[in-house]
């Protein structure tokens, strides 16, 4: 029986959202970090569709690694911080939630328009919250920006600050932070 | 047969049923570290590698989500994780938490449920860790 109501007040969520999920349009997008094909941007859009709304406290950041940081070993690991807002697959339309794009070297998309899908825009559309980059040694700069189920940035948009990462060749540290167990 | 096809195609897999995740995924508490030491309030950050996070009640294969054991055993593995201050819920898809607790010596543990908050199989938790806040 409590074993029911649990059910009951915790799974009331998606059902809806998540029988929809699939039949959305943008199925492409779901890469995991791999870079994608040279995506066309999803131009199939009839129009800027009304974005969804964000908590005015909500906030993603990037937890590792910091701004400045200088990393040694070109294959790093990058953590998603997300606050005041939950995480869901591409495709799942649950308010107060979306997931993680990470734009690498390049600057902010169109905030009404699906993120670009390519080298410079990896999608998360499973609702990964870390990822592995390799990156050529050299500067680089990364940035986080939520996307709904289709990819579009929330209003307001959450996003992170834009870091800068200078990337050494050599032996990769060990992981980093607060790493691994 | 079109008949006996139809409703079994929809119906939700059995509560029983646990759910794989892929093999190489980890849960792990990505602060505190063990045996930190502590004052005041202080927010959990929650660590996955490989697979994804998604709400409860999302069905979507090799995802789940977070659940915080505070000062608890390990739950049944085979049910539904208990929801009460010992055995808190991330439904939303939530990775961090803000906790508040009193003063003394804590243990804290993550493990994964699916969309009704049964553990993977294999089960998917953390490194159960202690810490300590002072008053």
């Amino acid at each position: 029986m409590s074993i029911t109501r649990r059910l009951l007040l915790l799974g009331t969520t998606v059902g809806v959202g998540a029988g929809r999920a699939m039949a959305q349009p943008q199925g492409q997008g779901h890469a995991h970090g791999a870079p994608a094909t040279p995506a066309a941007p999803p131009a199939a859009q009839p129009g800027p569709r009304p974005r969804l709304p964000a908590p005015r406290d909500a906030y993603v950041y990037i937890g590792w690694p910091q701004d400045g940081q200088v990393i040694s070993g070109t294959r790093f690991k990058v953590w998603f911080g997300t606050r005041n807002f939950g995480v869901a697959p591409a495709g799942v339309i649950k308010a107060n939630t979306g997931h993680h794009h990470i734009i690498i070297d390049a600057p902010l998309p169109p905030l009404d328009q699906p993120i670009p899908n390519d080298r410079n825009h990896l999608h998360f559309g499973l609702g990964q919250t870390e990822t592995m980059l390799d990156l050529s040694p050299g500067t680089h700069t990364l940035q986080l920006l939520m996307g709904d189920a289709d990819h579009v940035p929330h209003d307001p948009p959450v996003m992170s600050k834009r870091i800068t990462v200078t990337v050494r060749p050599g032996k990769p540290q060990a992981v980093a932070a607060g790493q691994a167990q | 047969m079109g008949l006996s096809m139809l409703p079994l195609a929809t119906g939700p897999a059995a509560a029983a049923e646990r759910r794989p995740m892929p093999e190489n995924a980890r849960v792990y508490i990505l602060w505190p570290a063990d045996g930190q030491t502590i004052r005041g309030g202080f927010w959990v950050r929650m660590g996955l590698t490989e697979g994804g996070i998604a709400p409860a009640g999302v069905a979507k294969a090799l995802t789940g989500h977070h659940h915080l054991l505070v000062n608890a055993e390990l739950p049944p593995m085979d049910q539904p994780i208990p929801n009460d201050r010992n055995h808190l819920h991330f439904g939303l898809g939530q990775t961090e938490a803000r906790l508040e607790l009193p003063p003394g010596r804590h243990t804290l543990q993550l493990l994964l449920g699916d969309e009704e908050h049964v553990p993977h199989d294999p089960p998917l938790m953390s490194k159960r860790i202690t810490i300590t806040v002072l008053p």
